[in-house]
């Protein structure tokens, strides 16, 4: 069974194809760096964002700097640990790369925004000096320390603590912290602000989809494997996550906001992520319990098809590793 | 509202009811603070709002306050009601009208605050800017009565909220200080108008047919008309430079200069010497053509067009040049950042005896251009006949399977969109300008629907504008009589372009005033077929698509031919096909269907010459589409909801017959709508509505591309020079594409645009939920099914 504890290495015949798919899925997706385009970010940092907005993107900014950082060592430390299976952590072993790319962006980013390397040096130091950042980080390290001392999944409540962390990462941080981040990114979006820092969100938004998708999929292995596996108690434990990760995101957002930032209100935040975590929680195959319907129209633009014109964009929907050989009978 | 599938009845409050709002304020112009007043607020909105049955005044009201912060100035509260209108366009296409209007209220503010209430006004303050051209100034000044009362504001309700927020955030002329627009959609349509017009009856004329958007000039035309600059060509031309470092750095020169004024580039390579080519005067090796590309590729970047975006250039290279592999990997994501050229463009320039060889599986051999610098050209036989006798010569740099090459051509299209198809010898062989043997065509542009010859002394140019197909259906019938007067007024004033254009190098100006070209094309095609209901390739769409493409053809002969009449053919008119009375459609093998107008047309034309070598390309017309709210060029649509992002942001875009249609039905509704989200945009599976209906409403990934090809060829055959064809294949392979390009050819198409696809993985929907994924349940996701929201085309403005 996908948590118990060993080293799986057979990979024929493939227990868990699904998890192979995925891996051979995101490698199509392949993006780099420098394909991401700042030129417009920075005229549009210096002469379009208000004082407001210049505020929201420096602390946005400072959260980048850390926040796949720390998703990369839980990866590590926990998640490639603990599935045991081989077709799995080969997945594991892209979204570790994929994790390195963002950091990579994040940084690049970071680098363009801010000139002065003194006040880079603060946006790394965000995460002990800046309240709102410091508090996402400690809810964080504390569900990736919750396990740091389990050795094997042996006992079904060990699995059930993994599983914990598993929905902490996916549902919570990739799921829910990032999925405000992009809210804020797109808003700005809207306005026709940050092209770069869109266009390198909507590569990174990609790949978190993928990302929480395979964790949600270890989950229902897990689950299908062991149907004992969630207990009530769990369950409400998940409610209970949830709303303290909605709580932190909340005092991101109090912070973000404070200057006034017309089109995005604190209560609309509030009511975004609760509608998202419902989503999570469905994910999961739990009952929502926020009811909250999604207040951001600028949010379902990212839902649907983009048409962008090449003057202006570059376009991030081809694909890599296309095979066949030339033919000439087959149907287009 | 779109939003989670599940709500529980707990939750009664509107989902748009903002949570109690504290008392808020707003700061006025003045500077001074003023309680929010909710009923000021539904007021204005109520104003803009008025006829339009399906617009909920009180609900923009609400969320425009729930979005407010205290202290807020009046104009975040304006852009904000704009900007909520403008996101509910998915939920009910009478929002983009909503929010045209309650811009356009925005607009005429703006203006009339900086003491500007006529159209005459406007100019003057354009002049005293140092904006407007001097003369057109005058003109105006002179006629400004007859000019102001020209004026029709109504004409503004025309636009949907994209293309109005296009127009005011590009195209409406700025005070250089301030920012501030200093003309409305209409002042713009009509200095437009005074810029190519010469008596004022020329300049209504001309503003009555942009205005009511049946016909539109392209954005170089748009932006630049009237002005001190009129640089109003989308696209230039540019010969190979030659294989030496003065040519190769005086070509960066001429493509600055050019694009510097929004021209699009195309330019061919095909003549310089290959990787590993001796270089005599030093004794030493070429590195080839990569490391040129790589300058030109910063050069491109570096002219940004005056901020309006940045430069865009399209590079051509010959299949049988050696460093063509090299050229492949240009765009490739990995691999050396020196030889790798994100910004440029890259089309093949494919001779038929390469589509030969991949067909039998031959061998292809890869010349060096300073062992054979006469290939580039020629073309037809001459071509064929050279290129054997080099290989029996064994003057060949190496050989290669034409089969894996173009395995690795289909490769880059499909990774990259990139690599366009473009086939040499039907481009010269079916061209109006090749009639002496001189003259060849060495590349497209840069939106691969220009055929024009040049050289080392010519740079060719073309003016584009496109007419609006989709103003052209009356009570379900297509106006073929509209039709034709239009096209003769349209290709009045693209002639009037080459003489009034500003050109950036004297090369292009020599060959412009020698030929005299223009690129009328259409836009629209698909809304013409949603309107008559007609399934994008069913027979009555491809007969009428066909009758189109004759009728615009005979109708700008025509009207060119009168023109030649007044002032005389163009001065290279011998040495085109058109002298000896050959048609487009009789190079293409194909027949006119009413040949008697044709005979009459074609003594005219040998006696009294053409004013214009060329008349006819389909540019894709990604901007001045959505100016007028159609669908691009001869497109399918790419999908019922997408949305569209450009420098002014992003919008959201609902296919507005599809929601007639189904308010016919009775089947709009927020189900439909989430359904239509997470299906990405195809109603195919929705089994309430009836299959006829769904076979209209297809997307692009829906329709056979071996049609759009059909319809490309037959439609071809009415056009002197060619059309951007973008093909769609969902997932492509090798296989597929190669089958599709071999059809191509076959086909007889000179040209061939992107290569569309859709990426691998997709994003989690952030506002629906598609399905539970953890749930102990079987079937969970079904990652194809549900393929990307995010994502696609780009398209080209240059050349509209």
């Amino acid at each position: 069974m996908i948590l118990d504890p060993g080293f799986n290495l057979t990979l024929r015949p493939m227990k868990y194809p699904v998890f192979f798919e995925m891996y051979k899925s995101a490698i199509k997706n392949t993006w780099t760096v420098e394909e991401v385009d700042f030129s417009h970010d920075v005229t549009d940092l210096k002469a379009k964002l208000t004082p407001a907005e210049r505020h929201l993107i420096n602390r946005l900014v400072a959260f980048f700097a850390t926040g796949d950082s720390i998703v990369s060592n839980n990866l590590v430390l926990n998640l490639y640990k603990h599935v045991n299976s081989p077709e799995a952590r080969v997945y594991l072993s892209r979204q570790l790369f994929e994790e390195a790319l963002h950091v990579e962006f994040y940084l690049t980013l970071l680098d363009t925004y801010i000139p002065e390397p003194s006040e880079r040096e603060k946006a790394f130091a965000a995460v002990d000096n800046i309240p709102s950042i410091k508090r996402k980080a400690d809810f964080m390290f504390k569900w990736m320390n919750s396990i740091h001392e389990l050795d094997a999944l042996d006992t079904q409540d060990k699995k059930r603590q993994f599983v914990m962390n598993v929905v902490c990462f996916a549902s919570c941080v990739e799921g829910l912290f990032f999925f405000a981040a992009f809210a804020y990114v797109y808003f700005l979006r809207s306005k026709g602000l940050l092209n770069g820092l869109a266009g390198g969100t909507n590569w990174v938004f990609r790949d978190e989809s993928m990302h929480i998708a395979a964790a949600m999929e270890v989950v229902k292995t897990a689950r299908a494997e062991d149907p004992t596996l969630f207990t009530p108690k769990m369950e409400a434990d998940i409610v209970e996550m949830l709303k303290e990760a909605i709580e932190c995101e909340m005092q991101f957002a109090q912070d973000l906001l404070d200057l006034g930032v017309a089109g995005l209100s604190v209560q609309g935040m509030r009511q975004y992520l609760q509608c998202v975590a419902d989503q999570r929680l469905a994910n999961l195959g739990l009952k929502p319990v926020f009811g909250s319907k999604n207040p951001f129209n600028f949010m379902e633009l990212q839902d649907v098809q983009e048409l962008a014109n090449f003057f202006e964009r570059r376009v991030s929907a081809y694909q890599v590793g296309v095979t066949g050989s030339v033919g000439f009978g087959e149907d287009f | 509202m779109n939003t989670a599938a599940q709500t529980p009845p707990a939750d009664t409050r509107r989902d748009d009811a903002p949570e109690a709002p504290v008392m808020m304020h707003v700061r006025k112009r003045s500077g001074q603070l003023e309680p929010v007043d909710v009923n000021k607020i539904v007021r204005a909105v109520a104003r803009c709002g008025q006829g339009l049955d399906h617009v909920d005044v009180l609900k923009i009201a609400t969320k425009t306050i729930g979005g407010l912060y205290d202290g807020a100035t009046t104009k975040e509260l304006d852009n904000l009601s704009i900007q909520t209108a403008a996101l509910l366009i998915a939920e009910e296409p009478e929002y983009s009208r909503l929010a045209a209007r309650l811009l356009s209220t925005y607009i005429h503010k703006e203006v009339e605050n900086q003491d500007i209430h006529s159209f005459s006004q406007s100019i003057a303050a354009g002049v005293r800017h140092g904006l407007m051209a001097e003369k057109v100034g005058q003109f105006v000044q002179a006629n400004a009565r007859k000019l102001n009362d020209a004026i029709d504001s109504n004409r503004s309700e025309l636009f949907e909220y994209f293309g109005l927020r296009t127009v005011y955030d590009r195209y409406l002329l700025k005070n250089p200080e301030t920012r501030e627009v200093l003309e409305t959609p209409q002042y713009f349509f009509l200095r437009v108008a005074c810029g190519l017009a010469e008596t004022v009856q020329e300049a209504v004329e001309f503003y009555n047919l942009i205005s009511r958007f049946e016909y539109m000039p392209s954005s170089p035309t748009l932006f630049n008309s009237g002005t001190r600059h009129p640089q109003m060509s989308s696209c230039y031309l540019l010969d190979s430079p030659c294989d030496d470092l003065e040519s190769i750095y005086k070509r960066y020169t001429d493509i600055a200069l050019l694009s510097k004024f929004s021209g699009g580039i195309g330019v061919s390579y095909s003549r310089i010497r290959a990787r590993g080519s001796l270089i005599r005067s030093t004794n030493g090796k070429s590195n080839g053509i990569v490391p040129w590309l790589k300058t030109l590729d910063s050069s491109v970047v570096a002219v940004n067009q005056g901020g309006k975006r940045k430069g865009a250039c399209a590079v051509y290279l010959e299949t049988w040049h050696p460093d063509i592999e090299e050229f492949l990997e240009l765009r490739d994501n990995t691999g050396d950042p020196a030889r790798r050229t994100h910004n440029l463009h890259l089309a093949h320039w494919i001779p038929d005896l390469f589509m030969k060889r991949v067909e039998e599986d031959g061998p292809w051999s890869l010349f060096d251009p300073k062992v054979m610098p006469h290939l580039t050209d020629l073309y037809g036989k001459a071509f064929e006949d050279a290129y054997a006798e080099g290989e029996s010569k064994k003057l060949y740099a190496r050989q290669v399977k034409a089969r894996d090459l173009y395995a690795r051509m289909m490769k880059t299209l499909a990774e990259t969109g990139n690599g366009w198809m473009n086939f040499k010898d039907p481009s010269n062989l079916k061209s109006n300008q090749t009639g002496a043997p001189a003259n060849a065509v060495h590349s497209s542009n840069l939106c691969t629907e220009i055929i024009e010859v040049t050289s080392q002394g010519e740079t060719a140019v073309c003016n584009l504008g496109s007419i609006n197909l989709a103003k052209h259906v009356e009570d379900g019938r297509f106006d073929f009589v509209k039709l034709a007067a239009n096209v003769r007024t349209a290709v009045k004033y693209l002639d009037r372009v080459v003489d009034i254009n500003f050109y950036p190098t004297s090369a292009a100006a020599e060959s412009n005033k020698k030929w005299r070209p223009v690129g009328l094309g259409v836009m629209g095609l698909q809304d013409a077929f949603f309107q008559l209901g007609l399934p994008f390739d069913s027979a009555p769409a491809r007969e009428l698509s066909k009758k189109i493409a004759e009728e615009i053809y005979f109708h700008a002969l025509s009207a060119s031919v009168e023109l030649a009449s007044a002032k005389g053919p163009h001065p290279a008119f011998p040495e085109t096909k058109a002298a000896r009375g050959v048609f487009q459609f009789e190079l293409w093998g194909a027949a006119a269907s009413d040949p008697a107008r044709w005979e009459k047309l074609r003594a005219d034309m040998v006696k009294k010459g053409l004013r214009n070598s060329l008349l006819l390309a389909i540019a894709p017309t990604a901007t001045i589409a959505s100016i007028v709210g159609a669908y691009e060029a001869i497109e399918p649509q790419i999908s019922n909801l997408f949305k569209r992002e450009t420098l002014s942001g992003e919008f959201l875009q609902v296919n507005k017959y599809l929601c007639l249609e189904l308010k016919k039905l009775g089947l709009w509704n927020e189900d439909i709508r989430n359904r239509l989200k997470i299906s990405e945009g195809s109603v195919q599976d929705f089994a309430e509505i009836p299959e006829s209906v769904r076979a209209v409403f297809r997307t692009v990934w829906e329709i056979p591309q071996r049609s759009l090809i059909d319809m490309a060829a037959e439609r071809g055959a009415f056009i002197d020079q060619s059309q951007s064809l973008n093909l769609f294949i969902e997932s492509p392979n090798i296989g597929k594409l190669s089958s599709m390009y071999m059809h191509a050819w076959k086909k007889g198409l000179k040209t061939t645009y992107y290569l569309r696809s859709r990426p691998a993985t997709k994003i989690a929907k952030a506002t629906v939920t598609a399905v539970s994924t953890a749930a102990p349940a079987p079937a969970a996701t079904d990652a194809e099914k549900i393929a990307c929201s995010l994502e696609n085309p780009e398209s080209c403005e240059a050349c509209q």
